[in-house]
């Protein structure tokens, strides 16, 4: 990451929930290990995973602001994260009025758990889809980031949503994607990370593994809000 | 053509007498619930997305307003056994199951934080109470049928009472996931209030208690932030009852539109409805979507439970207290396997605990798997000879298979001798 915001410096990083595994040493496990990044004022803004202790929305560094789900505005970006692992009726309600509210050209949703997945061990959480889902379509999201299944996966685009499973940033799980009619690309050899910049009306994204190699890239363009 | 006049009296046709035999077996042991659970089960993994569609529609009905019925049901059995003049009234009764049930809870409590602690997912850590549920019907049932008449019986009913009151109030809460707004304590005093001059007035029928009091408790709770599948608790206590005598969930004479038994004659199908709904809309897990808090639920409940109650006893026991008579230990080891099922207050208190989400269905998962505690205790019984797998019963049961005739099979007399021995 480090060596690629040499040529493409990121602003900001989203975590996708399981930032940290076994001990809960946000030291050791995170801030040591992105320092450089840190310090180059690149700041993340992270989602709860089930492997998180839901006290790190208070850690300052993941800019969560104490909150399970909340929401920020990066230019024209209106990006929207959840709490997955408890879905609460007051949750959806805050994201329907979010999203209805919001006047930026575009949404971006991401939470842990995806919606779509063709991970092995997890799969599409299917229960979550049926509440989150006509939300999202309804009020006009763009993408939806997820992870949970240690893989790399674009889907296909469902209703109109572009779906990423990035999961396999921390901790891979080789050899578990099971490609089927929703894959677009993947990837489960390696450990990935994504650039993603928006211009305008389109979404450019590079998905580059942990030797430096593009394994995905490509462009989305913006759903109509209306 | 030929005709033929018709017999005089006709014999029902086979099919009907079968179809009417089973719903009424069914019925009268609570099988509609795990019949629901069982539809859920298959029709969630054939077809997810029309079965969560469905399941998430009919949920606050069922889940928040349903269930108060049942309920309502349990506290009326319970108010009265306990009663003057009930089974269980006298506190020498309920001193070692209360001490077994607490046994229960904090080791089901303590194995089920150890695990979740040793996977690292702190976010299941308030999923505990799920652990120390019993499903009162099923255990009873099959303590009853392994017992028959036996001390295990009320031993069981009076520890699977405390468990799973000790649970409704840890989970009763449901803030932070929902708003709490004002009023509600204002409406449970009108809600108490209109139920003690009711019965003060002598109103003997249910209605206005129901269909008044109910839903100004319903609201109390709802506004405080509370489950409101409880609004009826507080208020059955101010019906009329009359003493049990261990007659949990079994027939009693029929009385007038007054009499204390009337409220359950009435909802006694409609509820055994509600369970059945209960456990479509509530048990229909992926099989896929087993997780830490599936196993954390199950080795809490099968392990951690039986382990805890028996502990619990043991130490009460070398403290001084006594094992009701004919209450042997090997008899304790399979009531406490018994309890190891959660099925309908396990899933009760996941969906109290939790919101929808990946967390709730491991945790129904694994309140659906602890249905592994009845062949457990089945197989406990077995080993340990205990209530019909007892010795002596087994001589019974050859002497009868010699002398038994249609009218009579022999395990009919062998029920009646076996009674009378335990008596």
């Amino acid at each position: 990451m480090w060596a690629a915001r040499a040529t493409f410096p990121f602003e900001f990083a989203i975590l996708l929930g399981d930032n940290i595994y076994g001990r809960q040493d946000l030291v050791a496990k995170f801030q040591k290990p992105y320092q450089p990044l840190l310090d180059a004022g690149v700041r993340f803004f992270a989602a709860l995973g089930n492997h998180d202790d839901p006290d790190h929305r208070f850690y300052p560094a993941f800019n969560m602001n104490g909150q399970r789900y909340y929401t920020f505005v990066r230019q024209t970006v209106r990006f929207v994260v959840l709490d997955t692992n408890q879905l609460d009726p007051k949750q959806v309600a805050w994201t329907e009025d979010t999203l209805r509210t919001s006047q930026e050209a575009w949404k971006i949703v991401y939470f842990h758990h995806p919606l779509y997945s063709d991970g092995g061990r997890h799969g599409s959480d299917v229960e979550l889809r049926v509440v989150l889902e006509p939300l999202l379509v309804r009020h006009g999201v763009s993408v939806v980031f997820a992870s949970h299944d240690h893989i790399y996966e674009r889907v296909k685009p469902q209703n109109g949503i572009a779906y990423f499973v990035e999961g396999s940033s921390g901790q891979l799980r080789k050899g578990n994607l099971r490609r089927s009619d929703l894959t677009a690309a993947g990837f489960d050899q390696d450990q990935t990370f994504m650039l993603v910049e928006i211009a305008g009306s389109e979404m450019h994204f590079k998905t580059i593994s942990r030797t430096g190699v593009t394994v995905d890239s490509g462009v989305i363009g913006r759903r109509s809000t209306t | 053509m030929t005709t033929h006049p018709l017999p005089h009296r006709t014999l029902p046709a086979s099919g009907q007498y079968s179809a009417g035999a089973l719903f009424h077996f069914t019925i009268e042991h609570f099988l509609l619930l795990p019949l629901g659970g069982l539809i859920a089960l298959a029709w969630a993994n054939t077809r997810p997305e029309s079965y969560f569609t469905t399941a998430y529609a009919l949920s606050f009905v069922v889940n928040e307003i349903g269930m108060a019925l049942f309920f309502a049901l349990i506290t009326q059995e319970i108010v009265e056994e306990i009663m003057p003049g009930g089974a269980l009234h006298t506190w020498r009764h309920w001193t070692l199951p209360v001490v077994g049930a607490g046994g229960g809870i904090v080791g089901s409590a303590f194995v089920y934080l150890a695990y979740v602690a040793w996977k690292h997912e702190p976010v299941l850590t308030a999923g505990w109470p799920v652990a120390g549920a019993v499903d009162l019907a099923f255990a009873y049932f099959i303590v009853k049928a392994m017992f028959r008449r036996h001390a295990a019986i009320p031993f069981l009913l009076l520890l699977a009472i405390a468990a799973d009151a000790f649970g409704m109030v840890a989970i009763a809460s449901r803030h932070p996931f929902v708003e709490i707004r004002p009023g509600g304590t204002a409406l449970m005093v009108a809600a108490l209030g209109l139920a003690f001059a009711l019965r003060r007035w002598k109103v003997r029928t249910f209605w206005p208690y129901l269909a008044v009091c109910g839903p100004l408790s319903w609201g109390a709770l709802y506004l405080d932030g509370l489950h409101p599948a409880f609004a009826l608790v507080p208020i059955v206590p101010f019906l009329p009852h009359a003493p049990r005598s261990l007659a949990l969930f079994e027939d009693t004479p029929h009385g007038p539109h007054d009499s204390p038994r009337h409220f359950e004659h009435v909802w006694k199908y409609p509820i055994q409805g509600v369970l059945f709904l209960f456990g479509l809309v509530n048990a229909g897990v992926l099989l896929s979507g087993y997780g830490t808090g599936t196993w954390a639920l199950l080795s809490a409940a099968v392990i951690g439970k039986p382990l805890g109650i028996l502990a619990a006893v043991g130490v009460a026991v070398a403290l001084g207290l006594h094992l009701p008579a004919r209450l042997h230990w090997r008899d304790l080891v399979v009531v406490a396997l018994a309890t190891s099922g959660g099925f309908t207050f396990g899933l009760f208190f996941a969906t109290a605990a939790f919101p929808l989400g990946p967390i709730l269905a491991e945790l129904k998962m694994g309140a659906v798997a602890t249905g592994i505690g009845v062949p457990l205790a089945i197989g406990a019984a077995r080993l340990l000879h205990v209530g019909r797998f007892g010795r002596h019963a087994h001589h019974y049961h050859e002497a009868h298979r010699h002398h038994g005739s249609r009218d009579h099979p022999p395990h009919h007399a062998h029920r009646v001798h076996h009674a009378h021995a335990e008596q």
